[in-house]
């Protein structure tokens, strides 16, 4: 009995001692990024998942400005944001490929306190068969479009007004978490965002900015609806594992993740699932989910290669369905 | 005492149960590629990594083909590999970012068996000081000329002859594994393979196709030697934590992994730990390998804040250090 109390008490001190333990080290520390009263200014903010993050600050106090190709759309974005908060908003025409276009638009705006970066196109298809002008344009918009965005920002962002804590926020995508079939070059671009944003938070820590990357599933957005008439059907099949989310969903998760300064910012349980499965060597700011991490690592790890298993049995049902057009499966 | 051994009974049962399951769900299976009397083709090959790749496979009897842009440096490359092993590569040049002149290559190179995409270009410099077009380079000619080759490559590859495993090779780097001060527009040029790969490799798993990553450290090459020259200090401090390695060295742990057609291949110990850190949604073809990586990945994802709170504390000295000329850490 003695031996049992004794692992009782070892069980119940090996937790605590991990938590004491990463309390001392989590690096960068937990900050707080407020938003109301500061400077806001949105990429891709015309539609989609930026139009409701910009509702949603402007609601909040923040001062929004949003950058958008479309000086139509931007109209009707700005709007529609009075419509509804009774706020204005600054619009600003330029397109993200350009820097000399960009860092004019962010000159006019002035100093930023969070910059979001969430401009982004996806055309999904095999590689095989994709054109290598949609995969370049893919690259173009989501990856080298965030450089000329963030170099644009910095020295913005330094100047800010009332200094306090800064964001910078990249949209990213449950598809640059892992790679699935039909997502070769968007998962490329995503990916790519992540080693932006591990760089960067190393590189602009000391300027009190602090990086975030938001991760979330299928958005019901005018871009999905453009997506899925392009669709192979092996990837809808595997993208089903994770629920579609709507795009005033996704915003209030993006906030809050900014607000909080996380670095990983899920946006549903799956995603939340694919954070710690991906953590990988991403700093992580909050002492309970390092401490999640690290214990639900290797389960999810387990959980993780089972998704693989169903998703490569898709993947081989589907093609012998396909060479002897019987779907195999119903046999 | 029952008690105890009713325990001990379980400790040994729980690791059993875990290879069993692992038995069963590990997907894709596990494959060989062989290279002896098959074509290799290897871009970046007549410098550093991709010529000691080039050198090795001749030696193990492959039909070797070597890709790079200056006719000179391949003619040498050419030569410096018949003198050590008495054998002819063929050599094309071109550059990856022009899509025809690869196509042509490729075309005139024949069926592949294994595509060996190994150039790369790296230029350290933080965002705020880098020139966009270093940037640029470095996406163009680390994701987009992927990209080209694989595309070009791929009917080559589904038309080889005598059937049997192919290989797609993807060289990326530790600094595809985790984004360190620096490292911005290559990290997000290595990270963004990764993506590709993840996709690419259920694309073309029915055609019998096997993608690996190799994730070599710094390596002595040419190719370090220039980026050495405009390494920000602290890039230099951050790195240090993973050894440089040799060409040759590289060259055979990325031939192994290839041949036992790994989807990730660590070169060096650390590499081996960050491989496991960053398991995340790969593939893993090594049951021993997953069961490793379920094992270890709690204990691993702590040494990875461990490492983030060590190269926070270094950058946090550094800046402490630049701002008063007074290096407080010797205070």
């Amino acid at each position: 009995m003695a031996d049992l109390s004794f692992l009782g008490f070892l069980v119940l001190l090996l937790p605590l001692t991990l938590l004491l333990l990463l309390y001392l080290i989590v690096r960068p520390k937990p900050v707080r990024i407020p938003i109301k009263d500061r400077h806001v200014f949105i990429t891709g903010g015309s539609s989609g998942i930026g139009l409701a993050l910009a509702h949603q600050a402007a609601k909040e106090g923040a001062r929004v400005s949003i950058l958008a190709r479309s000086g139509k759309k931007l109209e009707e974005a700005k709007q529609s944001i009075q419509l509804a908060t009774g706020i204005e908003v600054a619009t600003y025409s330029a397109d993200v490929r350009d820097f000399d276009a960009v860092k004019t638009a962010l000159d006019e705006a002035g100093p930023v306190d969070v910059l979001v970066v969430n401009q982004g196109v996806f055309v999904p298809g095999e590689l095989e068969v994709q054109s290598l002008d949609e995969v370049r344009l893919m690259i173009d918009v989501n990856i080298t479009g965030s450089f000329h965005m963030i170099k644009a920002a910095l020295p913005l962002i330094k100047k800010r007004q009332n200094g306090g804590p800064a964001s910078i926020a990249l949209m990213s995508s449950q598809a640059g978490q892992v790679g699935i079939y039909g997502y070769t070059a968007y998962s490329a671009s995503k990916f790519g965002l992540r080693g932006l944003a591990e760089a960067l938070q190393q590189e602009v820590i000391a300027d009190d900015i602090h990086v975030s990357l938001i991760f979330p599933p299928d958005t019901e957005t005018p871009g999905l609806e453009e997506e899925n008439k392009r669709r192979p059907r092996l990837t809808s099949i595997i993208a089903a594992s994770s629920g579609a989310m709507k795009a005033d969903e996704v915003a209030k998760k993006a906030l809050d993740g900014i607000k909080s300064g996380s670095f990983i910012v899920p946006c549903n349980s799956e995603g939340f699932l694919l954070s710690i499965a991906t953590a990988g060597l991403s700093p992580q700011r909050s002492v309970l989910m390092a401490f999640v991490e690290v214990v639900a690592a290797g389960l999810i790890r387990f959980v993780a290669l089972c998704f693989q298993w169903n998703w490569y049995g898709s993947i081989e049902k589907w093609h012998a369905r396909g060479k002897t057009g019987v779907n195999h499966a119903d046999l």
